[in-house]
């Protein structure tokens, strides 16, 4: 059945961004991902456009995690895990094996569902991953680290407090703490993955505002199982099912008349 | 619920509560019970012999006046060599093992083996250690015995190092790589930050282990009546020397052993309560 619908999908998604002059920043073409034998992710094919949101969803085990997880090939951690096809970013393979993938997780930063500031202090857990990149002097790094904050939406909360734990900070700051971090090294694509999950409604909506204030300078992907935080946050939204990218369009689009019933019932709650 | 059936079974869950509950607090009385004599007669016949002169003096002929001052130096020299030799060798091969190579066969092997040499008799060691040192130069030496207990260091901190450093949870890795970290920048600032109480608890846990050790060292440091800096030559130290004083006939020489043994036992006691309050302040993840 896929490649029609496949071929199809990339066309029409392809189209939709034309039409409004968009440029392409992450381009995925024909990639599949195994965990050992296991393939759990087929022939997925399609784009991220700068200064836009892209939402996935799909019901859970779909594999919009896997998907966001090869963009900055953070499964290389891990072994028996592969990517097979192509992912550009910029036009570049970041899947091939000369891809240092250090320079690429500069580039392509990620947020994870449960928030994780390292041990050590609220300044630091920013400073630190800046001083990997750049020699700043202590006041260029100190505007950095204020700059970071402010824009992760946090500097108000903490800018009394830089040296205390990152663990003393309540889980929606630790996330929006990870999130200025992340932006930190000036990273061109962001990957948030499931954000909101483990957050209270209060603090999902400071983080659904930072998102869209981080638009304007960054392209964004995010896993989400909140419909109405992809309806929300996205510009454009991928609704997965078993591996596959079934249906890629602008987000008003999928929710308001989606073209494949299973997306339909999906979004509308019948199954998943 | 209207039957006497369930009130029957539940009666009888009461009863074989309390009987399993009775087990096992005597067992653990039972327990206690040859602990507390232990350390009673410790302290009574151990504290009687405490003076300024232990601390100052060296160990007297029989008969004499003296001290345990040159077992103990002895004690501390030893032990500061063998962990100064076996906390890197330790923590190098944990990290190897946690980090670089968890999913390797080599892994797998070193795990087994470091198991095999945590639970070995420290007899062995002591001979293994005799053969490939004393042996070779001909004399005993405070070299061989610090080898020896440094033996035992290591898989003690290999295990804990390795234990310590899988608890860290992979979302810290995880989130530390996504920042474009290379891997051993990965360990250094944010593993072994997260895992750092944990690891110094194994490495007192490991002082406090080779503090008593004596098998390794009657083969190796063997003992010195006198008071020694040299490495090369053979050294006193405490487990040693209330090894040989019990065993005499004189009175004194039987005193210094018991004040002796209550000074390990201390050392023990305060290395134990120290890993304690570091464990339980371990950060939590």
């Amino acid at each position: 059945m896929s490649l029609a619908i496949h071929t199809d999908v990339k066309e029409q998604a392809i189209a939709a961004a034309t039409a409004e002059k968009l440029e392409e920043k992450v381009a995925v073409r024909r990639l599949d991902f195994y965990y050992g034998d296991y393939r759990a992710l087929a022939d997925n094919n399609f784009n991220l456009y700068k200064n836009t949101v892209t939402a996935f969803i799909g019901p859970s085990g779909c594999g919009k995690s896997t998907l966001l997880r090869i963009l900055n090939r953070i499964y290389d951690l891990y072994p028996n895990q592969r990517a097979e096809g192509e992912v550009l970013i910029d036009g570049e393979n970041i899947l091939s094996p000369s891809q240092d993938v250090n320079l690429l997780r500069a580039k392509v930063g990620m947020v994870f569902q449960k928030p994780t500031p390292f041990p050590m202090t609220i300044y630091e857990n920013i400073a630190f991953g800046i001083r990997l990149y750049e020699q700043l002097s202590k006041a260029e790094l100190d505007a950095r680290v204020e700059d970071s904050l402010r824009r992760g939406a946090l500097w108000e909360e903490v800018k009394d407090k830089l040296d205390a734990s990152g663990l003393s900070l309540s889980g929606g700051q630790q996330q929006r703490l990870c999130i200025a971090r992340t932006v930190a090294i000036r990273p061109e694509v962001i990957l948030l993955d499931e954000p909101c999950s483990a957050l209270d409604p209060i603090s999902t909506a400071k983080i659904e505002e930072l998102i869209d204030v981080l638009k304007r300078d960054y392209t964004i992907a995010i896993v989400t199982h909140n419909m109405q935080q992809a309806a929300r946050t996205s510009d454009y939204t991928a609704f997965m099912y078993l591996g596959e990218l079934v249906e890629f369009d602008n987000t008003t689009q999928i929710f308001t008349n989606p073209r494949l019933e299973r997306t339909q019932d999906y979004i509308t709650g019948r199954f998943g | 619920m209207t039957s006497a059936a369930p009130n029957a079974r539940y009666a009888r869950r009461r009863s074989v509560n309390y009987v399993a509950t009775a087990l096992s607090v005597g067992a653990a009385v039972f327990g206690l019970t040859w602990l507390a004599l232990i350390l009673t007669v410790l302290v009574v016949k151990g504290v009687g012999g405490l003076s300024p002169a232990v601390f100052t003096e060296m160990t007297p002929p029989p008969g004499g006046a003296g001290g345990l001052l040159n077992p103990i130096v002895g004690s501390l020299i030893l032990t500061v060599l063998a962990v100064a030799f076996g906390t890197p060798l330790g923590i190098l091969a944990g990290t190897y093992m946690a980090e670089y190579g968890r999913y390797s066969k080599l892994t797998m092997v070193v795990r087994f083996i470091n198991d095999i040499l945590l639970s070995a008799p420290s007899i062995v060691v002591g001979l293994f250690v005799y053969e490939i040192m004393v042996a070779q130069v001909g004399h005993f030496s405070a070299w061989a015995g610090a080898v020896s207990l440094a033996i035992i260091v290591i898989p003690v901190v290999v295990r804990t190092t390795e234990d310590m450093l899988m608890l860290v949870p992979n979302t810290l890795r995880e989130a530390s790589a996504a920042l474009g970290l290379p891997r051993w920048l990965v360990i250094r600032h944010v593993a072994y930050r997260a895992a750092r109480a944990g690891i110094t608890t194994g490495v007192l846990l490991a002082i406090a282990r080779i503090t008593g050790e004596t098998a390794p060292l009657l083969f190796t440091a063997l003992n010195n009546q006198f008071f020694s800096w040299n490495l090369n030559a053979p050294m006193a130290s405490l487990p040693v020397v209330i090894f040989q004083f019990a065993l005499s006939p004189y009175e004194d020489w039987q005193q210094l052993a018991w004040t002796g043994a209550l000074l390990i036992t201390a050392t023990v006691l305060g290395l134990s309560i120290l890993a304690r309050m570091l464990a339980s302040k371990r950060m939590p993840s």
